[in-house]
């Protein structure tokens, strides 16, 4: 397991003031970020821009050291071992970086794979399963400047599982492809950890991406964790009513009035507002089974009854508000 | 060591000339030598006359003013493009986006560079042969060939031609810089190191310069070992302080190049 705790970097930055002066000041680029990534989890790791992210992962793979905290790697202490937590892990970020162009796709993965140590003919055994992997067994000899996008990405995808590793830290692997790459992308991240058992963190600026493959959020903002839990936990935290869609036959601004009458004497925070013919009601009561009751003592028939799941999007959109709001007030 | 890195290393840098190799480069890299060579003959001959300065013979261990200059310019050539190419790999890989993967994977620096280095002096051999072949047209003559005294020279060249790589290595990727530093670098090479002529006519401040910088001694023993005129006492004093420049490069070379590299993937971020 992959455990940090107050993990913080700070950087010391030259800013220009004009051609001949120039200032140094203290950046935070994280200050407080603490997070556990297990075997067989994939990990979400959310934010706005210049929120820390980047940074974070680079500390977990070791690229840079932080300027506090600890890090824990399977019960080693990381920042002591880098180089043994080197073996263990690997990166995969979006665009076509962390390859090399002039290579073909079989040299680039020949290079990383004796970089890593590995084996001649074990190497050349993972880098044929690799290729077929990622759909490149085809195009194995051309060089990489001959690539589309999506197929840098899948290669790089490829040099990111040459060493076998326990642990992958995904930045941004989905940007820039379609759909197609993307979905598959996505089936082979949840195979990797819940067939393969590898530990993954994954940074998107897709929240539905994030929604669809973690097991575990943690959104951070300025360098610092704001909520972290499952998405369930995550929209219950920023969502704290419960939504419904309420529909019956004819439904119009008499039957919303009584609706309302009725509800606001059991929860005086709830609301209720008619879109075409459905009620959106809002309330912090579980409403299915009131709604019903209602319906039948009107002796109305029900169209349509259902709650309704905020997404992890409306739910980060809603807590950057907050946060923002919040932010502005304070200054 | 770690040979399978050295390896890996040479054949990548191979591969990667073999699919798109700067020919236009190696030509321009002759040229320059074939500049500086038609530059000091035009000096010597028209210039000159062909007059040289009394003391000359005695600096230089040689009266062949043409044979010193075009063996000053071969050698020129030859640390232009090994320092060059091993210095430039660390920023050519941040500036082609793989810095980043080739730092996360667990692997001994100490073979990427030699391998790099290795790669590079096999490459320059075939250019500097090209060149030696143009001097031999504006008059260079082999006067005392001595194949140990060359091997040893080539070898202690190599050596402190890699640790002066590492550090310029260090200054580019620090400055995120190629042109200034390696033409800044070079031009100080040429005007203090002898190139086309003993350093011992310049100012004292810049023969200070040119004897913390390995080319001058390094030029010194191919000198001897291809034009004579240094006593083997003399030969193995100057291979010592190649020696100990080189180790003093490369001593502090790694280290720094370590906390260089740290701070340029600081510097992707900050």
């Amino acid at each position: 397991m992959i455990e940090v705790h107050n993990l913080k970097k700070t950087y010391d930055v030259k800013r220009r003031q004009n051609f001949f002066h120039s200032t140094r000041e203290k950046v935070e680029a994280v200050k407080d970020i603490s997070m556990k990534i297990e075997a067989g989890q994939i990990v979400g790791l959310l934010g706005i821009n210049g929120a820390g992210k980047t940074t974070t992962i680079k500390m977990l793979t070791t690229l840079i050291e932080p300027t506090s905290g600890s890090y824990m790697f399977d019960g080693m202490d990381a920042l002591m071992n880098p180089h043994q937590v080197k073996k263990q892990i690997n990166m995969i970020a979006g665009g076509e970086r962390m390859i090399y162009w002039r290579l073909t796709a079989y040299e680039n993965l020949w290079y990383y794979g004796q970089l890593y140590g590995i084996e001649n003919n074990e190497l050349r055994r993972r880098i044929d399963k690799l290729l077929k992997l990622v759909g490149l067994e085809d195009k194995a000899n051309l060089p990489v400047e001959t690539f589309s996008k999506g197929m840098k990405q899948r290669l790089q995808i490829a040099r990111g599982m040459i060493n076998n590793p326990k642990y992958i830290f995904l930045d941004e692997p989905t940007i820039g492809l379609d759909a197609v790459v993307t979905q598959e992308l996505h089936e082979e991240i949840k195979n990797l950890a819940k067939e393969q058992g590898k530990g993954i963190l994954l940074t998107s600026h897709y929240l539905s991406e994030v929604e669809e493959l973690c097991d575990y959020i943690y959104m951070v903002n300025n360098g610092e964790l704001v909520v972290e839990g499952t998405k369930k936990e995550l929209t219950d935290f920023v969502f704290t009513k419960k939504y419904y869609a309420f529909s019956v036959q004819g439904m119009d601004e008499a039957v919303v009035a009584k609706l309302r009458n009725h509800l606001l004497i059991l929860d005086g925070d709830s609301s209720v507002e008619l879109e075409g013919r459905t009620a959106n009601i809002s309330s912090r009561l579980e409403l299915s089974s009131i709604l019903a009751e209602f319906a039948v003592r009107e002796g109305l028939v029900i169209n349509e009854l259902h709650k309704l799941e905020p997404s992890l999007e409306q739910a980060v959109i809603k807590l950057s508000k907050n946060i923002e709001r919040e932010e502005k007030g304070i200054a | 060591m770690d040979l399978k890195v050295l390896n890996a290393t040479i054949k990548k840098e191979f591969q990667i000339r073999l699919h798109a190799y700067p020919m236009s480069f190696m030509v321009g890299c002759i040229l320059t030598s074939f500049y500086t060579t038609f530059g000091a003959w035009l000096m010597y001959h028209y210039f000159f006359r062909k007059r040289l300065a009394v003391d000359f013979t005695e600096l230089a261990g040689t009266s062949d003013y043409m044979s010193y200059a075009i063996v000053g310019s071969l050698m020129y050539l030859f640390v232009v493009r090994t320092c060059l190419n091993v210095s430039r790999t660390l920023i050519t890989e941040l500036r082609e986006g793989t810095l980043e993967s080739l730092m996360l994977a667990p692997f001994k620096r100490t073979s990427y560079f030699l391998g790099n280095m290795l790669l590079q002096t096999f490459m320059t051999f075939g250019e500097t042969a090209i060149a030696t072949l143009i001097g031999v047209f504006f008059g260079l003559r082999i006067h005392d060939f001595s194949l140990l005294k060359f091997v040893v020279a080539t070898l202690l060249s190599l050596y402190g031609f890699f640790g002066l790589s590492l550090m310029l290595g260090c200054l580019m990727l620090y400055a995120r810089d190629t042109y200034i530093s390696q033409n800044t670098l070079f031009t100080a090479m040429f005007l203090v190191c002898g190139i086309t002529f003993p350093k011992e006519y310049l100012p004292s401040w810049l023969q200070l310069i040119g004897s913390i910088i390995p080319v001058t001694d390094a030029l010194t023993l191919m000198r001897g070992a291809l034009l004579g005129g240094l006593s083997t006492e003399s030969f193995m004093l100057v291979s010592l302080r190649v020696f100990i420049l080189g180790t003093i490069y490369i001593v502090v070379g790694f280290p720094l190049m370590k906390q260089v590299e740290r701070i340029a993937l600081e510097k992707m971020e900050g």
